[in-house]
């Protein structure tokens, strides 16, 4: 077991250093962040002058080399845009995007499993065909269209919710939060939904399909014979036996809620760590991209490292498979 | 007689709210810095120029008008400028205002850290004569000084001094990097980098005050489609740009205004002057065709500019003859026409030139730094096969099309550019003069045109002091660079702006949003 950590340990080392590799081996294509930093009066000695002193001047391993020695000591320098340091500004953005990720995970789980149940147990219904149609449009409909046509409904034409931006925040410590006031979490609802409404719709297809095979397993074939009410049978029978898999998908879907929260947050102007990466990429803000990138590929290795840690656990064939190389 | 008291209620209420108003605007680029000296670009100097001020500044159709200096005159026989500086003028902390910050602000703005240093190449010596009069010294006679230096913002010594800001720090930033003391109507209160600055009026202000804003929230937007969104939805009373696609649909709507005026950027296409051989397509190694001035005419002729201003700029833009538009001073008048559209004479000028079978080459193209810029580039790209010659169009963002013009990596060019002193000397500076880096001139002139006669106008312009004498030069050189076809200057670019129909605002050409012109119904 503790060889299999360590392992799996060491493999996770060596993604993150190849993911910053490539990604530093990419930054010379995004563009060359000087021309941003200077006026359009720079002459050529000030642009060798800048590019020196950023060390932009030196091969791509060299620079990857520093950004990792900083980053080892929890430096990830400064951005070239805001004059800041990148830890500070992440630190700043990052409430807003976990709040809007833990909202949209939140409805998408609810909302996908009570549709699902709902949409299995009645399913010639008329209402249940209706949802699964609609659902296709949410799983078929790029995030931007929805997002565009959801702020047009509720913010253009019937002034319900505001169009943009996060409204009103408290801070709590270094916790920026947008749950304690109106504006807050009027704010949050329609970029929450254009973010959640895929998984939604994918968690609601999961529990629907795999509810329809478990009614038709013998145990509850059994249970209806013993007369129990359709409601024991449905929730306490049925539901649970359906969530193992919707468990797991769930788990790994966190990830790219958050790591995929950059195009909601770009058509809401959503505050968070996504919409700075995007501002990092327009203006080849290499600081701040290399933060991000290593930052979302350390959750997406810690996750995998959980759940393969957990199959271990889980898993016993795994464990023998251990112990046989 | 309850609908009369109503309606008075009404009026009284509407009359409250004029005296008293919160406004809120959106554009697409934050300003990356509050340090008027670190950065100099458009979005951080039309932002500031709210909040510092300079010796002088720009009035609403751009002419030069007091500001912190009340008056100023050449001294001798043109060795330098004395300014008179504005008595009781405090800054937002309350420090009063005097000879000393306009020294510091020099000294600061022109060090080797400073992006506005380029402003101060003709200042030789700032003198501070008494606590309200400073002399600065140039070089040689400088007619055009101080309009010059409208956006030169004045710092308190006191304040930047206490707070380790001496030296502009665009790199790690400081103190002065996200707070602002300037002497402007207005003060920042709160500055979230990327998400909102807040404006609030300062209540001690100098000037007299037109607007009625109690606080100002700027929120940068990037998305168009969101901030036409949130101007139709009243989330904010302002936005700029708005999306040429979308100005018909928001003109007839009753809710919000469009306000449309000229920019002072013209959009041009440049060519490589210099190089032996082409570098693009399949004619690549063959002779430079666009180093003969009848291909550089060929070309000019066959691009149909109205035709681009009808369907692509959907009638929002003009045609420019010359690298300046009409609003700027020192525009030739005399050479006001464009070449006509005239694809017949395009063609023989073609064979004239040896190229009447054509040829292939690379056009590079940005695809988001203009209004429709690659569009544009695909307009151009069929025109120029009326003629017979074959464009291969690569487009690119900004972030990358800057390093390729650099490094030469074009056969033709699309190219912007908007004169910093609104005067037509610049682009011949930048643009047209060979380029030399001592002297800090062409170094734009990604081509490396070169013509003795311009070289030999520009310091001459430069130092002239009588306006009419001045204007024939700049008429000399227009005439050259136009007789030349070194730039192809197509169309000067459209400002639009949205806004509520209860505000009303002033546009200026350089595209500054100024928020002491601002009054909300």
């Amino acid at each position: 077991m503790f060889a299999y950590i360590v392992r799996r340990m060491f493999q996770s080392v060596i993604v993150l250093l190849v993911v910053g590799l490539v990604a530093f081996s990419m930054f010379r294509f995004v563009g060359d962040p000087i021309d941003n930093m200077l006026g359009q009066e720079r002459t050529q000695a000030d642009i060798d002058r800048l590019r020196g002193e950023l060390g932009l001047d030196k091969p791509f391993p060299v620079q990857y080399f520093k950004f990792l020695q900083g980053a080892v000591q929890g430096n990830f320098g400064v951005s070239y845009r805001q004059g800041r340091p990148v830890s500070t500004i992440i630190a700043e953005r990052a409430p807003a995007t976990l709040e809007l990720a833990f909202v949209s995970g939140f409805l998408a789980i609810t909302m996908g499993i009570a549709l699902g149940v709902f949409t299995a147990i009645r399913r010639q219904g008329i209402a249940a065909n209706v949802i699964m149609t609609v659902s296709l449009i949410g799983v078929s409909l790029p995030t931007f269209l929805i997002g565009i046509l959801l702020i047009y409904i509720f913010s253009v034409e019937l002034d319900l919710l505001p169009s943009f931006g996060r409204g009103e925040t408290v801070m709590i410590g270094n916790w920026s939060t947008g749950f304690l006031t109106s504006s807050g979490l009027k704010a949050l609802i329609l970029p929450a939904i254009t973010l959640g409404l895929y998984q939604m719709t994918l968690i609601m297809r999961l529990v629907r399909s795999e509810m329809l095979e478990v009614l038709r397993a013998d145990y509850v074939r059994f249970a209806r014979a013993r007369g129990l009410s359709d409601r024991v049978i449905n929730f306490r029978h049925a539901l649970k036996n359906t969530l193992v898999p919707v468990i797991t998908i769930t788990g790994l879907q966190l990830g790219s809620i958050i790591a995929f929260a950059i195009i909601t947050e770009t058509v809401f102007q959503w505050p968070g760590v996504g919409l700075l990466f995007i501002n990092a990429i327009q203006f080849v803000d290499i600081p701040v991209m290399a933060a991000y990138l290593m930052l979302i590929s350390v959750m997406f290795v810690t996750i995998n490292l959980i759940v393969d840690l957990l199959y271990y656990a889980i898993d016993p064939r795994l464990r023998v498979d251990a112990r046989a190389t | 007689m309850i609908l009369r008291n109503s309606a008075i209620g009404l009026a009284l209420l509407v009359a409250t709210s004029v005296q008293a108003a919160e406004f809120k605007w959106a554009s697409t680029t934050d300003p990356q810095t509050m340090d008027p000296h670190a950065v100099n670009s458009a979005p951080v100097l039309g932002f500031l120029n709210n909040v510092y001020e300079g010796l002088v500044r720009r009035g609403k159709d751009m002419t030069v008008e007091p500001a912190l200096a009340v008056s100023w005159e050449p001294i001798g026989e043109g060795e330098g400028w004395r300014f008179k500086l504005r008595e009781g003028v405090t800054f937002h902390d309350g420090s009063t205002f005097d000879a000393q910050d306009v020294l510091f602000s020099y000294q600061r703005a022109s060090g080797e850290s400073a992006d506005t240093r380029s402003w101060f190449a003709p200042v030789s010596e700032v003198i501070v004569v008494d606590d309200y009069t400073v002399d600065i010294m140039t070089s040689a006679p400088n007619p055009l000084f101080p309009s010059s230096i409208a956006n030169w913002m004045i710092m308190d010594q006191g304040w930047t001094e206490a707070n380790d800001a001496v030296v502009p720090d665009k790199e790690t930033g400081n103190y002065a990097t996200i707070n602002a003391n300037g002497t402007g109507a207005f003060k920042v209160t709160a500055r979230e980098p990327g998400l909102k600055t807040v404006l609030e009026p300062h209540g001690d202000w100098w000037g007299e005050v037109e607007h009625n804003i109690t606080r100002a929230e700027f929120n940068p937007i990037q998305n168009p489609a969101t901030a036409v969104a949130a101007l139709l939805s009243g989330d904010v009373d302002m936005i700029n740009p708005v999306p040429i696609q979308d100005v018909a649909r928001l003109k007839e709507n009753a809710d919000v205004d469009v306000i449309q005026g000229i920019e002072a950027r013209v959009i041009m296409l440049g060519f490589d002057h210099e190089a032996e051989t082409l570098k693009y397509t399949d004619d690549a190694g063959k002779p430079n065709p666009f180093r003969d001035a009848r291909v550089r005419q060929a070309v000019a002729q066959a691009i149909n500019v109205d035709a681009i201003l009808a369907t692509i700029m959907r009638g929002n833009a003009e045609a420019a003859s010359q690298l300046v538009s009409p609003a700027m001073s020192g525009y030739s008048a005399a050479n006001a026409d464009r070449p006509a559209f005239d694809v017949e004479g395009a063609k023989a000028l073609l064979a004239e030139a040896g190229y009447g079978d054509g040829f292939s080459f690379g056009l590079k193209c940005p695809n988001d730094r203009y209004l429709n810029d690659e569009p544009v580039c695909q307009a151009v790209v069929t025109m120029l096969a009326q003629i017979g010659i074959t464009a291969e169009l690569d487009a690119m963002p900004v972030r990358n099309y800057w390093p390729e013009l650099r490094e030469d990596n074009y056969d033709m060019y699309m190219l912007g550019w908007s004169p910093g002193t609104f005067d037509a000397e610049h682009p011949v500076r930048f643009l047209v003069a060979t380029p030399n880096e001592e002297k800090k001139l062409g170094s734009w002139n990604f081509g490396g045109y070169s013509n003795e006669r311009v070289d030999e106008l520009l310091p001459m312009i430069q130092s002239e002091l009588d306006a009419t004498k001045r204007q024939a030069m700049l008429d000399e050189v227009t005439a050259i660079y136009q007789d030349d076809h070194v730039y192809v200057p197509m169309y000067v670019q459209p400002l639009v702006w949205g806004t509520g129909s209860n505000i009303d605002l002033t546009q200026r050409p350089d595209n500054f949003f100024i928020l002491r012109w601002v009054t909300v119904n």
